[in-house]
C-alpha cells in the first residue's frame, strides 16, 4: 500500500515534494534509518526510530508543560502514540512516511528547515527550529506540522492529570448506579 | 472559583441492558463467521440522518436495519475523560484532518453519530441557503414555507429551546455584540433537563441532550428496528440498475475487522454516513457517475479561533458551550460575496485549548495555564456560495479508507483574517485584557488598536493559521442540475434504484449555521416520503 500511496501523492504535493515522498522513504530505508521492526517498546505504533527522532522535539513544544507536571517527554511521547492508534492505518502510514523523510539532511531541511539532527540541537536551537518550521508553506510542511505538533498538545493536555495544571478543576464525578 | 469536580452526577443510561427493554442489537465484535440478514430497509450510519430515518421508516412498520461502524457506547461509559472521549467518539479519535493536514476535523464516530458529541446548537436552514439550492442547483420542495413543517416537528421531536442560563464566555459574545451594536440572538438547544454542566462534546453524561442514541434509536429498536454495531460498509451490493444490499465487515475493538462479512439484503438502502464517510461508500462500490460527481463538493464551515483573557475567571469549560451567536458578518457582502462567517463561542477543555492554540513552549503554556480566566471564540465561513469556494473532494486510499482533499486557498485566508479581526474586536469590546487569534506567528495584542496594527502584518499562510472545522457536509449534492448534482430532492439516487442518501452530504453547499437541525429536517422530510412510497 505504501508504494502506491506515494505514487498517488505524487502530482498532488507538487514536484519536489512528491518527489520526497517517493524517494525519500527508500532512501531511508537503504541508509538504514528506516526499519519496520514494529512498535518500540511501550508503544502502540510509534517505533524505535520515531522515538528517538521525536523526543527532542516533545522536550520543546511541552517543555513548561512537562517541568509543571516533573514529566518526562516520553511520557508525553506515549500520549501522543496512544492518539494514533485512534487513526486510520493510512493517516499513520502518511505519518511514518514522513518521520522516515525527517530521518534524512535534505528532507529535514525541506520539511522543518534544519538540516542538523533535532538530537543534535540543544534547546534554543529546536525552538527556532520549530518556529521557522511553521512558516513554512509547504505541503510536507504543513503535514508534519499538523499531524505532530498539534495532536502531541491535545494528547498531553487531554490526560486528566496534566488537564489539572491548567487550573481546570476538573469534571463532574460519575456516580454509575 | 467555579468548580464542579466535586459534583455527583448520575443517570439511567436506556442502553444499560438492550435485552430487557426487547430491542434487537447484534455486536458486530461477536461476529466472526458470514452470513446474510434480510430487511426492508437498510441503513448505514446511525447519526442525524440515520437516527431520523430509522425511527420515522420503523414507526412505518418497516423492517429496518440500522448499520453502525462505531461500537455501542453510552451514558454509563461516558467518564468525560477528555481523551478517551475522543479516542473512542470521534472519526479517527480526533486525529482526522484534511489530506494535506491543514483543517483538523472533528466528526463524530458513534451510535448517535455526530449528534452524541456535538455542542447541542439547533438552527434551521437559513433561508438564504434554501434560496440558493432552489436557483443554483435545483433543489425543489424546500423552500423556507415547505421546510417549517419539519423543522418544527424535529423541533418537538428533540425538545428545541432558546437556551437561558448563558455561561460567561457566552456572556461575553452577548455583552460585546450590545455594545458594538452587532446582531446577536439566543442559540435554540435540543436538550432536555440539561445540567449546564458543558460536557457536550464529550457525550452527554446525564443524557439531557437529546442526541440520536437517547431519542430516534430507541424509538426505532422499540418499533422493531435491528442495530447492528461495531460494523462497517464495505461496499454496495448492485445488481444491474438496482442496489439490493451491503456487504458489511464487522470490526473488533481497535477498529479492525474481524475477517466475517455480513451480507445484508433489501430492496431499500439508505446511506447515512455522514460527508466522507456517504461519498467514500458509493466510490469503493463504483456506482455509476457519469459526471463525476461522488464526493465533489464537500464542505466543512472552515473555522477560525481566536482567545481572549480576563482579569476574572469565565470558566470557559463549564457550562452549555454556546448560547449565543452573532450573524453580523454572515451575509455582510450578500449570499454569493466575500467569505460571510457565522460567530459562536467554544467550550475550552484543556486538551482542547492545547490542539487550537496554535503555538508551542513557552508561548503555548503563557496561555493555556491561564485556562480558568480564558474565553474562546470561533468563527465559521460558509463555504460552497462563491464561485472561489468549491470545497473539498472525497478520495480513497488504496486501502479503501476515505481523505478529504480540500485545498486552503486564498478565498478562506481572507476571510479567516477578517474573522480574526471580528473575534479580537469582540473580545475586547467585552473587556479582554489580552487577546490572540488562533495563528502560530500571533502575539497577544492589549488593545484593539495594538491588534489591528500587528494583525495586519501577519502571513495568512495555510500551516500558521489554525484552521479547523466540526461540520462536514455536501458530496453528494441534491437537485434536478445533473451536471452538478447526483441525488433528487427527494435523497433518491439518480442513477440506481432502491439506493437513498439521507445526511448532510445531500447539501449542494455549507448550511450557513450548525448542520444538525438542517440534517434532520431534510431527513424526516424524505423519509417520511420513502415511507409513504414503501407502503403504498
Amino acid at each position: 500500500m505504501a508504494v502506491e500511496m506515494h505514487r498517488r501523492d505524487f502530482l498532488k504535493t507538487g514536484l519536489f515534494g512528491g518527489a520526497l515522498l517517493a524517494t525519500g522513504s527508500s532512501l531511508a530505508l537503504l541508509s538504514g534509518c528506516s526499519s519496520n521492526d514494529g512498535p518500540a517498546e511501550g508503544y502502540l505504533h510509534l517505533r524505535q526510530q520515531d522515538v528517538e527522532l521525536l523526543l527532542p522535539l516533545t522536550g520543546v513544544v511541552l517543555a513548561q508543560a512537562l517541568e509543571k507536571s516533573g514529566a518526562s517527554a516520553e511520557t508525553a511521547l506515549k500520549a501522543y502514540d496512544k492518539v494514533l492508534n485512534g487513526a486510520m492505518p493510512g493517516t499513520r502510514a502518511t505519518m511514518f512516511q514522513l518521520f522516515d523523510l525527517m530521518q534524512l539532511g535534505a528532507a529535514r531541511w525541506y520539511i522543518t528547515g534544519s538540516w542538523a539532527s533535532f538530537a543534535d540541537q540543544d534547546q534554543a536551537t529546536l525552538t527556532q527550529t520549530l518556529q521557522a518550521w511553521f512558516t513554512l508553506d509547504r505541503t510536507l510542511s504543513r503535514m508534519a506540522w499538523k499531524g505532530l505538533v498539534q495532536p502531541l498538545m491535545f494528547a498531553w493536555f487531554a490526560q486528566p492529570e496534566a488537564g489539572l495544571t491548567t487550573g481546570y478543576p476538573g469534571p463532574p464525578q460519575r456516580v454509575i448506579s | 472559583m467555579q468548580d464542579l469536580s466535586t459534583l455527583k452526577i448520575q443517570s439511567k443510561d436506556p442502553w444499560k441492558d438492550p435485552k430487557a427493554n426487547g430491542w434487537d442489537v447484534i455486536d458486530g465484535r461477536q461476529e466472526l463467521s458470514d452470513r446474510t440478514l434480510e430487511a426492508d430497509v437498510v441503513i448505514v450510519g446511525s447519526g442525524a440522518g440515520g437516527g431520523v430515518s430509522a425511527e420515522i421508516l420503523s414507526q412505518k412498520g418497516l423492517k429496518v436495519i440500522l448499520v453502525e461502524a462505531a461500537r455501542l457506547k453510552s451514558s454509563d461509559e461516558f467518564n468525560l475523560n477528555e481523551a478517551e472521549a475522543y479516542h473512542d467518539l470521534y472519526q479517527e479519535g480526533g486525529m482526522r484532518a484534511t489530506k494535506d493536514g491543514t483543517m483538523s476535523i472533528m466528526q463524530g464516530r458513534a451510535v448517535g453519530g455526530t449528534t452524541v458529541v456535538n455542542w447541542t446548537s439547533s438552527f434551521r436552514t437559513p433561508v438564504q441557503t434554501l434560496d440558493f439550492w432552489r436557483d443554483q442547483f435545483g433543489v425543489e420542495g424546500m423552500d423556507e414555507a415547505a421546510m417549517a413543517p419539519w423543522f418544527a416537528q424535529m423541533e418537538k421531536r428533540l425538545k428545541v429551546m432558546k437556551w437561558v442560563a448563558h455561561n460567561s464566555n457566552n456572556q461575553i459574545m452577548q455583552d460585546a455584540c450590545q455594545s458594538l451594536g452587532w446582531q446577536s440572538d439566543v442559540i435554540p438547544r435540543n436538550v432536555s433537563g440539561c445540567w449546564n454542566l458543558g460536557y457536550c462534546g464529550m457525550g452527554c453524561p446525564t443524557n439531557a441532550k437529546q442526541s440520536m442514541l437517547v431519542t430516534t434509536i430507541p424509538a426505532a429498536m422499540d418499533a422493531g428496528a435491528t442495530l447492528l454495531h461495531s460494523a462497517q460498509a464495505d461496499t454496495l451490493i448492485i445488481e444491474g440498475d438496482k442496489v439490493t444490499g451491503v456487504r458489511i465487515k464487522t470490526l473488533d475493538n481497535n477498529k479492525i475487522a474481524t475477517g466475517a462479512t455480513l451480507t445484508l439484503k433489501a430492496a431499500t438502502v439508505i446511506v447515512s454516513g455522514g460527508s466522507i464517510q456517504s461519498p467514500a461508500l458509493l466510490l469503493r462500490s463504483q456506482v455509476p457517475d457519469p459526471h463525476e460527481r461522488v464526493g465533489k463538493r464537500t464542505f466543512t464551515h472552515p473555522t477560525s479561533f481566536a482567545f481572549g483573557i480576563f482579569d476574572k475567571e469565565i470558566a470557559p469549560y463549564y457550562g452549555a458551550p454556546q448560547s449565543i451567536y452573532c450573524d453580523e458578518f454572515s451575509h455582510q457582502d450578500g449570499i454569493a460575496g466575500k467569505a460571510g462567517y457565522k460567530m459562536e463561542m467554544m467550550a475550552l477543555h484543556p486538551g482542547m485549548v492545547g490542539a487550537f492554540v496554535a503555538g508551542f513552549g513557552q508561548q503555548a503554556w503563557d496561555e493555556i495555564s491561564q485556562l480558568p480566566n480564558m474565553g474562546g471564540a470561533i468563527a465559521m465561513i460558509r463555504d460552497g456560495f462563491h464561485e472561489q469556494s468549491q470545497g473539498g473532494a472525497v478520495e480513497l486510499r488504496d486501502n479503501g479508507e476515505p481523505v478529504i482533499d480540500y485545498p486552503i486557498n486564498e478565498y478562506v485566508l481572507e476571510g479567516t483574517r477578517r474573522a480574526h479581526l471580528s473575534m479580537v474586536e469582540m473580545f475586547f469590546a467585552a473587556g479582554a485584557k489580552k487577546v490572540r487569534p488562533s495563528h502560530s506567528q500571533a502575539d497577544y495584542y492589549t488593545s484593539w488598536k495594538d491588534a489591528q496594527a500587528r494583525l495586519s502584518k501577519l502571513a495568512y499562510v495555510p500551516v500558521a493559521t489554525g484552521i479547523g472545522c466540526a461540520h462536514v457536509m455536501g458530496g453528494l449534492a441534491m437537485g434536478s442540475d445533473e451536471s452538478q448534482c447526483v441525488v433528487n430532492s427527494d435523497g433518491s439516487y439518480k442513477h440506481l434504484d432502491g439506493l437513498y442518501v439521507m445526511d448532510g452530504s445531500v447539501f449542494p453547499t455549507s448550511v450557513g449555521a450548525n448542520p444538525q437541525l438542517s440534517i434532520y429536517g431534510v431527513s424526516a422530510r424524505n423519509a417520511t416520503l420513502l415511507a409513504d412510497k414503501l407502503k403504498a
